[in-house]
């Protein structure tokens, strides 16, 4: 019976798992070997492909894609994180904001967001946000806020009221107990959002194919120009290169911080 | 009701967060948005660079390039152009967009010498309702590729030959005998195709005789067009009626219908866009394709494609009853009217009008079409350029109505009404009925 | 509630408020305006008031609404299959897992990947002439199936999808499994109860909330989808593989019907307010 369970899990890890390993191999062959031999084995391994993607950076600036990627992901999450946090506060300990801003956050998760790109392509193209990190990190921030809003509610409901009650006794303000006593229990939980927040935003899209020319472009959508990169068709050895740098960081997140990020998103699922 | 005042109104509280961060401040140099991905950006890069390195120079002449995705670009750019967007001063223009580009761009008047260089004809692909609005950088039409090993042994072998004629009669329903390409009609390619299927002919060397691109995207209309033109076919007449649904886009559209459905092109064909119809090609696994004349270089080359650099030949589309024709488009660079540096952009287009700067286009791979004396210097490294200019004026062709402002979204609706053909998801007359009422409203 | 923690909590609920305003407030009311206009891109900044003629149209498209079907069939459909195949994967391998927590990072990665990759990585794999997958299928077994074909793309989508989020069900519910209080298991198992019966009568009841929103937000993913299927098919041949999201980008920038594909969008956001409202209603009426 352990045996099979061993097996199904080793099925089910690699199906998942699949594409990354499928492109991770690709990645590791010449762009002659790939035209010739599309099995799973690599007859000449070979980091020609990562070697090229960066000695391509005129064309396809890899490096600036990733730094696009992870500035506007980090300004996104951090500043969905500073909104939410007063506001989860609020809701948690004064019930402030119950009766529409929760729900309203909520439900954010279920709205179909393109509905929202096209007047935001339009205002940001008046306003100078168009393929700006900020302008991006803006609306990854809205992106990120319904899932960002739960994680913090929830984690504030576990912290104990009498430490709140305490500070007051002492005659603490409101912003007082948040800043020296809230703020540094939530900690761990605030760092986990901020994990997921962060991996949600790298990964988005949607947004950053239309917000984005140049100047911001990210890695997500920077990985799709190699499918269009040269005059005689694809070059599946630098896309499958450029795929693997793309996924990593996430990836790394995932793996390191994988308990509490699998944590907090039960939680938030069923709660939220 | 005009409501024009009202968007910058609701724009002020945004405009209050995007202070600190608008990046509208004037810049020093000329940016041009290029055509991405290509042998035309290869081109424009080294054109580019010989520019900036002309003594004296001025720092505000300098040229700077951008490219962004091939993915939705022209989507891109014309919600840019038309957010007034001064991200760029010069920006790529195509036969099929001008109209719709037009009202967000400015007119320019080229030096003397561009009507000896470039040729009526070809300037011609860069006009608008009597206007210059672009200098023509690149020239676009279709090759029909081959490989010559596979032909030549198909010309030469008569086992090959009886096999040919049996499949010819069994599907075509005529007596025929293999021909050179440059001589074939449409029949003549299918059934070429057809011969070299496995699914047809179990001792083809090839596993597919053709590879069509039929996914849901405005080029491969373009590619599919030279077919329906051959046998005659237009978008529009004199008076302006929208005349596609017709017997010449019937044959066109049931000739990839019967190629595909016989299993001459790749099972996903319908998913296949320039990339992937390279790939299978360079694969060694199909004998004949009607491709962009852009990836010729590359197929050819041994180094890049190891199974068949060195064999691929490269011929005019085939005929049909009205004749031979390949579709043609132009590319090339125009002024921005939100250009922010428009004295330096059109020194910059100025000097690519010049011999000098195109023949440099030339040698590093981008695809101008030059009047014989201007091409004489380069002619050597660039053959195909004489081939080029010889069958774009020879075959050359434009659907009336291509250039106008509906020209992209029309191709758009042939995407989608065509491929649902294609995929057996409309009837042909439901294609064909629902595009050329499309087409009326586009095409006003 | 004393008044002066209510002006606290308005204080602290501030920043947040305005800035969903500036984001999405202004956008919406670009929205309605333009929904309710006719305005292309040389016209963006003086759209003309034609009232509801753009609903209309909208509802009238007939792509719109092959549209709306593939989202709905194609969020219910991978829904369900992830919820099935997580729960299968979640009780099944639970026995493993409480020993060895660190396999669950290998099952929960995929979800670290971005799904527009994912759809491009697919493009790679599922190529005839260079892809490991046709590639396997024609070594051994001599044919390889259209993938991305008409008769095919659908299941291949919905495959990708599932592979890829089945690990988000799986993570729910095996937290929802591991949650059931062992002691009201084991007075189950005195009674005589085996195992099937424990799952059906114990097991499945106490984690059928878990089941819901694993369900519901899969399924709302799976009804919003654009990356994957985008970068994989695109619209698809006919516009075969359109979803909505799709069909609104398509609508914006490539048909120049800007007020259009706005309408369209804001039906798409009452639809989605309706759905909501709905389950709303059931989960309250449940607790």
């Amino acid at each position: 019976m352990n045996l099979l369970r061993w097996l199904v899990f080793a099925v089910a890890a690699l199906a998942m798992n699949f594409p990354v390993i499928a492109t991770l191999v690709t990645s590791f062959k010449s762009e002659a070997e790939i035209a010739s031999n599309p099995s799973w084995w690599i007859q000449a391994p070979t980091l020609a492909n990562y070697a090229g993607v960066f000695a391509m950076a005129d064309r396809f600036d890899v490096l600036h894609y990733l730094w696009n990627s992870f500035a506007s992901a980090l300004l996104g999450a951090g500043l969905s994180l500073v909104l939410a946090f007063p506001a989860a506060f609020a809701l948690v300990r004064f019930g402030a904001g119950r009766r529409w801003l929760m729900p309203l956050v909520v439900n954010l998760r279920a709205i179909p967001l393109i509905v929202f790109a096209i007047p935001l392509y339009l205002v940001y193209a008046r306003v100078g946000l168009l393929d700006t990190k900020l302008g991006l990190a803006l609306i990854l921030c809205v992106v990120n806020l319904p899932l960002v809003l739960i994680l913090l509610a929830a984690a504030l409901r576990d912290l104990p009221v009498e430490l709140d009650e305490a500070a007051r006794v002492d005659g603490a303000s409101t912003f007082t107990l948040l800043w020296r006593i809230v703020l540094p229990l939530a900690g761990p939980a605030l760092a986990t959002t901020m994990v997921l927040g962060f991996v949600y935003a790298w990964n988005e899209f949607l947004f950053a194919l239309m917000l984005t020319t140049r100047d911001a472009v990210t890695a997500t959508v920077g990985a799709s120009f190699f499918f269009a990169a040269s005059g005689g068709g694809v070059r599946w050895g630098a896309a499958a290169a450029v795929m693997m740098l793309s996924v990593l960081p996430p990836v790394v997140l995932g793996l390191l911080l994988y308990r509490r990020i699998g944590q907090s998103l039960a939680a938030g699922a069923v709660k939220g | 009701m005009r409501t024009r005042r009202l968007l910058p109104g609701l724009a002020l509280p945004a405009l209050a967060a995007g202070l600190l961060l608008s990046s509208a401040a004037a810049r020093a140099e000329v940016t041009v948005l290029g055509w991405p991905g290509g042998p035309e950006e290869t081109a424009l890069r080294a054109a580019a660079d010989l520019y900036n390195g002309q003594d004296g120079l001025a720092e505000e002449d300098r040229v700077e390039l951008i490219f962004f995705n091939r993915d939705g670009f022209w989507d891109k750019l014309q919600t840019d152009l038309a957010a007034g967007s001064g991200e760029f001063d010069l920006n790529l223009l195509a036969t099929y967009a001008i109209g719709r580009y037009a009202p967000f761009m400015e007119p320019i008047t080229l030096p003397d010498g561009a009507a000896e260089l470039f040729g009526e004809k070809v300037l011609a692909t860069m006009q608008f309702e009597g206007q210059q609005y672009g200098v023509p950088t690149d020239l676009s039409l279709h090759f029909m590729y081959f490989r010559e090993d596979l032909i030549d042994q198909l010309l030469s072998d008569a086992d090959w030959q009886a096999r040919y004629q049996e499949i010819a009669q069994e599907r075509l329903g005529k007596e025929m005998s293999p021909l050179p390409p440059e001589q074939w009609s449409w029949d003549d390619y299918q059934a070429t195709a057809l011969f070299f299927t496995k699914a047809v002919n179990p001792d083809s060397p090839t596993r597919y005789g053709t590879v069509l691109q039929m996914k849901n995207l405005l080029f491969n209309m373009m590619v599919w067009q030279s077919t329906a033109r051959s046998f005659g076919g237009d978008w529009m007449n004199d008076q302006g009626e929208i005349t596609v649904d017709s017997e010449a886009y019937r044959q066109g559209l049931e000739l990839y219908k019967a190629l595909y459905d016989a299993g001459a092109s790749p099972k996903d064909s319908l998913s296949y866009e320039f990339a992937e119809a390279n790939a299978a090609f360079g694969s060694g696994q199909v004998a004949t394709m009607l491709q962009w004349n852009a990836a010729a270089a590359d197929l050819n080359d041994p180094d890049k494609t190891p199974a068949v650099g060195g064999k691929v030949g490269t011929v005019a589309p085939p005929s049909g009853d009205a004749g031979r024709f390949t579709h043609i488009h132009g590319l090339g660079l125009g002024l921005n009217k939100a250009a922010q540096n428009k004295e330096g952009a059109v020194r910059f287009l100025e000097w690519l009008a010049t011999p000098e700067a195109m023949q440099a286009y030339a040698l590093a791979g981008g695809a101008p079409a030059l009047s014989k004396d201007a091409l004489q210097p380069v002619v050597e490294q660039r053959p195909d350029l004489a081939q080029l200019g010889d069958y774009a004026g020879q075959y050359g062709f434009v659907m009336t109505g291509a250039t106008s402002a509906g020209a992209l979204p029309v191709y758009e609706l042939q995407a989608q009404h065509f491929t649902g053909y294609w995929a057996g998801q409309e009837s042909l007359d439901e294609a064909l009925s629902a595009t050329a009422e499309g087409m009326e409203e586009l095409l006003k | 509630m004393s008044t002066a923690h209510a002006r606290d909590g308005r204080f602290l609920l501030a920043p947040l408020t305005i800035f969903l305003l500036a984001m999405l407030g202004l956008p919406l009311a670009v929205d309605l305006i333009y929904s309710l206009s006719r305005v292309e891109f040389a016209t963006i900044l003086s759209p003309q008031f034609v009232g509801l003629e753009n609903y209309g149209q909208a509802l009238r498209s007939e792509s719109y609404w092959q549209a709306a079907w593939f989202s709905l069939r194609f969020g219910l459909i991978a829904a369900l299959a992830q919820l099935l195949l997580g729960l299968f994967l979640a009780i099944f391998l639970a026995p493993l897992i409480d020993k060895r927590p660190w396999l669950l990072a290998f099952l929960m990665l995929p979800m670290m990947v971005a799904p527009a990759l994912v759809g491009l990585m697919y493009r790679l794999i599922l190529h005839e002439f260079v892809g490991v997958v046709p590639w396997f299928l024609f070594t051994y077994w001599g044919d390889s199936p259209s993938f991305l074909g008409p008769d095919n793309a659908f299941t291949t989508l919905v495959v990708v999808e599932v592979l890829q989020w089945t690990p988000f069900a799986l993570l729910i519910l095996y937290s929802a499994y591991a949650a059931v209080p062992a002691e009201v298991r084991e007075a189950a198992a005195i009674d005589g109860a085996g195992p099937w019966r424990r799952l059906w009568a114990i097991d499945l009841p106490l984690m059928a909330p878990a089941m819901g929103a694993a369900f519901f937000i899969r399924f709302i993913d799976g009804f919003r989808v654009f990356d994957n299927v985008y970068t994989l098919t695109g619209a698809g041949a006919g516009g075969s593989t359109t979803t909505m999201s799709i069909w609104v980008y398509q609508a914006f920038f490539k048909s120049g019907d800007i007020g259009q594909a706005v309408a369209a969008s804001m039906l798409l956001l009452a639809a989605s307010w309706l759905v909501l409202a709905l389950v709303h209603r059931v989960s309250e009426r449940r607790a």
